[in-house]
């Protein structure tokens, strides 16, 4: 009964909006001490997460990925890539989702992409002869568009609490990224306006941005040569990677004063990864908790009753995920989900690197999906426009990230063939 | 209030030095362990260092976000009392919350203690010269009781104006 009642009182807070990090505590608090455990234990899991040595990548990923949104890299590659692809038919719009792309996967998808390059992307499209409605909906579903493509730290978070080869994971993520970058861009071609006027590709103009930006332009290339090049492990790759930007955007190009920029845009990101870290922290002793209860194979064996093979319970995986990534933001979905599904989907004979590709697949869907997807929020306050108006724009890019999805999913040697 | 506002503004202001500062020496010495590594020369203090930095950063990052009230949270009460614009109940649901997170905060600050007790009976070498593991666990009741005062402050500071 006291059980019932404890439960019951964490889903009302949850739903009310207390911290996650703070439920998820209470909740191994509250667990631990029913089974009899002293709560010195959530305390030392709390401290296990400073022995994963990879645990410094989050921190200082997001910081290079926040220097560069606060500088004036944004235009410089907006630039570099309408140089580069303007010419093509829809080509404003691609331009936009690999601009998104880019800064997506170093920012992580935290809503600083709408915010940053939003405001840049919305008039180009619009003037090109775009729908407004088309603009919002390409906006704020390019704003978790990078999500699958390294160093992004939905999938440095992944591997942290699934125990997955870091750099597997990038690799394995790179051909799904692209699967649904390019049914985008021919969504995208597909609306091209007719009226707009046809643009040709100056080579004279292509160099001229690409000097301006090659710098930046380099990096995504400069961090996955490093990696796999076996340069450099992940952790070098990202210590390399905050430094590069830190020493261009201060030193070089001179968008960000030391004295001035550079403090804010440390506090800014370091609120958030203090966000997640401490969500990761507290999740621990409660996920553990949970498997070491053997939850996870209950829950399959009741499951084994309604699936009876892989591909049901990929099926019914993609529902549940879906559901999730509308309710919760992609970091604490990985913390508090993937400890209890893995096992789960070992069971079912999926492998732990097409899990995660699907996973993130997902959950960036979740970014879009009404009623409370973040994204929408968002652009509905980015852009100043009803929720409701964003729920329509966004819908299609919806529907073509589920059929994307359905791709990555039921075809995994897209993620898989690397390691064949 | 006044008072209370600055001891706020106080926590704030150390908070973000502290995270600047702690960044910072992460970014510098990350690399330089690298490029130092290339002339065979290994600093074995650096790598605990940092993780335990990047420790620190959790818990004053989160110092920050408590103030800002950007805690990463499933907000779906919140969300819907905000669209229907009944701002006294969306004021007294912030301060459940404030509450809340301050009474389950003083429960983890207990854990806290209690494991750094523990900790610092069966002290191990942490690598990081006379700083030993029992000594480091207390980042964890130290960083604890930071986030639960700005939880403080602001649960009073609610009652100040009307809206939050």
């Amino acid at each position: 009964m006291s059980a019932l009642i404890a439960t019951g009182g964490i889903l009302f807070l949850t739903v009310l909006g207390v911290p996650l990090f703070i439920i998820m505590s209470l909740a191994a608090l509250v667990a631990f001490s029913f089974s009899g455990v002293q709560i010195s234990a959530v305390a030392q899991e709390f401290y296990r997460i400073s022995s994963a040595p990879t645990l410094v990548t989050i921190p200082l990923f997001t910081l290079a990925g926040y220097l560069m949104a606060e500088s004036r890299s944004p235009q410089r590659l907006l630039r570099l890539t309408e140089a580069g692809l303007g010419w093509m038919p829809g080509g404003i719009s691609i331009v936009a989702l690999v601009v998104c792309a880019f800064f997506t996967a170093f920012t992580g998808a935290s809503g600083v992409t709408i915010i940053a390059l939003g405001g840049l992307i919305y008039p180009i499209l619009v003037k090109d002869g775009y729908s407004e409605k088309y603009a919002l909906g390409a906006i704020t579903a390019s704003g978790s568009l990078g999500l699958l493509f390294p160093p992004s730290l939905p999938i440095i978070l992944y591997g942290l609490v699934a125990k997955v080869d870091i750099d597997k994971l990038f690799k394995a993520a790179i051909v799904p990224g692209m699967v649904i970058m390019i049914i985008l861009s021919l969504y995208s071609i597909y609306n091209s306006p007719k009226s707009s006027v046809k643009k040709t590709f100056v080579l004279k103009n292509f160099f001229a941005a690409l000097k301006d930006a090659w710098l930046e332009a380099i990096l995504p290339i400069g961090v996955l040569v490093g990696i796999y090049g076996g340069y450099v492990t992940v952790t070098e790759a990202a210590a390399f990677t905050a430094f590069y930007v830190f020493v261009i955007e201060v030193f070089i190009y001179r968008d960000l004063s030391l004295n001035k920029d550079v403090p804010r845009v440390i506090i800014e990101s370091m609120s958030l990864v203090g966000g997640i870290l401490l969500i990761l922290c507290c999740a621990l002793g409660f996920t553990n908790f949970l498997v070491d209860e053997e939850i996870p194979t209950k829950i399959f064996a009741l499951m084994k009753i309604y699936l009876t093979d892989k591909y049901s319970f990929l099926f019914f995986l993609n529902i549940f995920l879906l559901i999730v990534g509308c309710l919760m933001d992609i970091f604490s979905a990985i913390i508090v989900v993937v400890p209890l599904i893995i096992p789960i989907s070992a069971e079912f004979g999926i492998d732990p690197i097409h899990l995660a590709i699907i996973f993130l697949a997902n959950l960036e869907i979740g970014y879009l999906t009404p009623p409370v997807g973040i994204n929408l929020f968002i652009t509905s306050f980015r852009f100043k426009k009803p929720i409701t108006e964003i729920y329509r724009a966004s819908f299609p890019f919806m529907i073509l990230l589920i059929i994307a999805l359905m791709i990555i999913t039921y075809i995994p040697d897209l993620s898989m063939f690397w390691f064949k | 209030m006044g008072i209370v506002r600055k001891i706020d503004w106080a926590v704030d202001k150390l908070s973000s030095h502290l995270l600047v500062v702690s960044v910072l020496v992460i970014l510098v010495f990350s690399t330089l362990s690298i490029v130092l590594r290339w002339f065979h020369i290994n600093l074995q203090w650096i790598e605990p260092m940092v993780r335990h930095l990047v420790f620190v950063c959790a818990f004053l990052g989160g110092v920050l976000a408590t103030g800002k009230g950007t805690h990463i949270g499933i907000d779906l009460v919140g969300k819907f009392v905000e669209a229907q614009n009944w701002h006294n109940l969306k004021t007294w649901i912030a301060r459940l919350i404030m509450f809340s997170s301050f009474g389950v905060l003083l429960w983890l600050i207990k854990a806290g203690i209690d494991f750094t007790i523990i900790e610092r009976e069966f002290t191990k070498d942490a690598g990081l010269g006379v700083l030993q593991s029992g000594d480091l666990v207390a980042i964890i009741p130290i960083g604890l009781s930071l986030i639960a005062l700005r939880f403080f402050l602001l649960l009073i500071l609610s009652f100040e104006g009307d809206k939050i």
